[in-house]
């Protein structure tokens, strides 16, 4: 026991340490940039803090953002759904589809959400009902979507990428998007503002309702939960069809940003399901944690098309678009575990039909 | 009692386990084909009411649909085999006639394909059902066999202008391959040991790892190692004679049955290194009960570590044959033979030798998608997703267990099988977090 909380207070001390470190380097970049601005840090910060660069940040966190808040509903209830990406493909798809039928965006988000949230359903069933590995049949909803959406395509589009369809609007708050910088965030698409939104109701649930103690606890300790007279399966279910709802908003709303869904060898999500998984191990399982990982991800990437366009450093693509990945590994290799809810991954059967 | 009678009483027991389910894995593996098929007879059905044509293929119930499920079937599974079936014979309504078609020969150039999809699919397979049988779910074979490719690729390249000929061909085909072991076994072994060492899940790592393996080899081949003289990100092409020679299959149709014969070869090997040795003892009890191996003085990191090595070494032989026999040099874009592994060794339950049957099947299948493409109008991606519903009804043994109780009283419920190759325990614990 004391053992554990010395481990603990240790773990916390090498966060920390490693969090000084970087405000630490952070600061001394800034400072230098701002002493002189012809430096290339003075011009990286000038790229960096422009309203173009803030928008596309946000527009690039929208499909992570929400799959990641999807994740940790899953996860916390103790479903690893390590199946997103393949949430995020069907509903990408879905979504411009359904669009280009009914000639309605908002009524196509809505289908393409539908669909997302049937793929979690059967995910849910396979491994619930019959108690499949989750990774595994994390990995088939994954294979299965990344089959079917260019497989529909083909079929209906006579290619792998869709006809184009018109785009949300974006909301522009008069007066507040003149601000430099910060005005990217007044005048985005809707989705934008609900990624927002979505965090912070997820936070709210998770912590401040009986339900979000419910899916906790169906993740920590099943057993209590059971006793407790909570239907354990029940808010597994309910959870993992959160998660299908949430990634489907993100899939929809990736490719209705573009107007387009392009079905091309890893499809237009290009592991985006799996970036959400590492921005919710980075925030800890926190919604707002994961937002703020998926904003530090999604601004390397715009900050990185920008330094490259206005020559400063030109940091190949490839290697850029690598960082996330290294920074979990090296984050999962110093700070060992990501503390996973105790009982991810089992399956739990309750006493009673035994 | 000494501790090695303990051993042995162990290892009886677990054999006998292994061998009752034998049979029930491979029931669960053929149901779980059938159904995946039958769920893609109505996909094409659906699709082909989706799309629009002048005259209806097939007729269901008096509903014309555009495209004909059993001719796509005969496209993909006999396609692949080069239309071995001759037109005439058709034992069902009574006509015999010489079962093969006249000119069909085993050695047709769709055979080859198919041959040489299996050969690479058969490393992955393995490398995958090693790390399983450990525990260790080695999502990253897709990573390692792209460094074992790519290494193989420069190094080979380098080293060609030092010998040449027949020579040339003996010294550099196993220093290749060497290669490409090393070089994917070390890439397996960074998430082996951030199991190990540092207690990392091993599925978040290998999947990071994948991503930072294609986009540091895309850099690589893209900037400094880019063939000047060609427009694609592509590596310098390999003289021939650094290339594995084709034996009985045309040199264009890039397959060598040397190299499938080495694939063959490994699956003896590993079934014989998990069945017949110690180390592969210790494998299989560290999959199967960690604890208990560690109480029964098997070292668990050292056990993981070097499995995803093996593992690793595996795929970077598979990566290696890839460019040796297929590409004759590194390009970008490399098949999802990877991710196809992992199917292969979950359809074989992890048994090395179910590997080669599993590896065939997926071979059949990535050929043939070629046919259903030129031949007819099915988008040949319907192949990927027979291969997601193969996954997810093979990982739901539970489901055909069901089925199966509705229609045969058991009087012994028998040990249920979990898809990692392990045994489902009483809280169905099929992961190992």
């Amino acid at each position: 026991m004391s053992n554990a909380t010395l481990e603990r207070t240790s773990d916390l001390s090498t966060r920390r340490l490693a969090g000084i470190a970087a405000l630490v380097a952070a600061a001394v970049f800034v400072l230098w940039g701002l002493v002189a601005p012809a430096s290339t840090p003075g011009r990286i910060l000038r790229v960096m803090f422009t309203k173009s660069a803030l928008s596309a940040t946000l527009r690039l966190s929208v499909p992570i953002a929400f799959a990641a808040l999807g994740g940790i509903f899953a996860e916390k209830s103790g479903v690893i759904n390590i199946g997103l990406e393949g949430l995020l493909i069907i509903s990408a798809f879905t979504g411009v589809y359904a669009t280009d039928v009914t000639g309605d965006i908002w009524l196509g988000l809505l289908i393409g959400v539908v669909s997302s949230v049937l793929l979690a359903a059967l995910f849910a069933v396979v491994c619930i009902e019959f108690r499949a590995d989750q990774i595994i049949a994390g990995l088939a909803v994954w294979l299965i979507a990344l089959g079917l959406a260019p497989f529909a395509s083909q079929v209906i589009y006579g290619g792998p990428n869709t006809a184009s369809v018109e785009t949300f609007n974006t909301i522009t708050i008069p007066g507040l998007a003149g601000i430099p910088f910060f005005g990217a965030l007044f005048d985005a698409s809707p989705m934008v503002y609900l990624m927002f939104v979505a965090t912070v109701a997820s936070w709210y649930t998770l912590n401040r309702t009986s339900f979000g103690r419910w899916v906790i606890a169906s993740g920590e300790n099943p057993k209590a939960l059971d006793t407790a007279g909570v239907d354990v399966t029940r808010v597994r279910y309910a959870a993992v069809l959160i998660s299908g709802l949430l990634a489907g908003i993100g899939g929809a709303a990736l490719s209705l940003s573009l107007g387009q869904f392009v079905g091309n060898g890893q499809t237009m999500v290009n592991g985006k399901g799996f970036i959400a998984i590492v921005a919710y191990l980075f925030g800890n399982y926190n919604p707002v944690g994961a937002l703020l990982s998926t904003f530090l991800f999604a601004g390397l990437d715009a900050l990185q098309l920008r330094l490259q366009a206005a020559a400063i450093i030109a940091v190949p693509q490839s290697l850029v678009r690598t960082i996330p990945y290294v920074a979990v590994i090296v984050v999962l290799a110093l700070f060992g575990k990501t503390r996973l809810p105790e009982a991810a991954g089992e399956h739990y059967e309750s006493g009673e039909d035994r | 009692m000494s501790a090695g009678d303990w051993r042995d009483r162990g290892r009886s027991a677990l054999e006998r386990l292994v061998r009752a389910s034998a049979f029930e894995r491979v029931l669960i593996s053929t149901a779980a084909l059938v159904l995946s098929m039958f769920v893609g007879v109505l996909i094409i059905l659906a699709a082909g009411r989706m799309t629009t044509c002048t005259t209806a293929a097939t007729t269901f119930f008096g509903v014309g649909f555009c495209y004909d499920p059993f001719a796509i079937y005969d496209s993909l599974f006999l396609g692949a085999l080069g239309d071995p079936i001759n037109p005439l014979f058709k034992p069902l309504q009574g006509e015999f006639a010489a079962p093969f078609r006249r000119g069909w020969t085993p050695l047709n150039s769709q055979m080859a394909v198919t041959l040489r999809e299996t050969t690479i699919l058969i490393f992955t397979g393995l490398g995958v059902a090693i790390a399983f049988r450990a525990g260790i779910f080695n999502i990253g074979m897709q990573g390692q066999l792209v460094v074992g490719a790519l290494a193989t690729a420069l190094t080979v390249l380098w080293t060609s202008s030092l010998v040449s000929g027949l020579v040339g061909t003996l010294v550099l085909i196993p220093f290749g391959l060497a290669v490409g072991a090393l070089a994917g076994g070390l890439f397996g072994a960074i998430p082996g040991a951030l199991k190990a060492y540092a207690d990392a899940n091993e599925v978040i790592t290998t999947i990071m790892l994948n991503f930072v393996a294609t986009s540091v080899a895309l850099f690589l081949v893209a900037n400094p190692f880019k063939d000047p003289e060609s427009p694609a990100n592509e590596t310098v092409g390999l003289p021939d004679f650094a290339t594995i020679p084709s034996v009985l299959y045309e040199p264009r149709d890039n397959f060598s049955i040397i190299a499938l014969g080495i694939a063959l070869a490994l699956v003896g090997a590993s079934y014989y290194l998990l069945e017949h040795t110690s180390f592969g003892y210790d494998i299989r009890t560290s999959g199967i009960q960690p604890e208990a191996a560690e109480y029964g003085g098997v070292d668990a990191a050292r056990t993981i570590v070097s499995s995803m090595t093996l593992s690793g070494a595996i795929g970077g032989v598979g990566g290696a044959m890839y460019v040796l026999m297929i590409l004759g040099n590194y390009q970008t874009g490399v098949p999802s033979y990877g991710f196809d592994g992992i199917t292969v060794s979950i359809l074989a339950g992890n048994n090395p030798l179910g590997v080669g049957f599993a590896a065939l099947l997926f071979g059949v299948l990535k050929s043939g998608s070629i046919i259903v493409d030129v031949s007819t109008d099915v988008p040949p991606q319907l192949v990927g997703v027979l291969r997601g519903l193969i996954i997810l009804f093979v990982a739901m043994p539970e489901f055909f267990r069901m089925i199966g109780a509705k229609f045969v009283i058991e009087s012994d419920e028998g040990q249920a099988v979990a898809t990692d190759g392990g045994v489902v325990e009483d809280n169905g614990g099929g992961s190992d977090e």
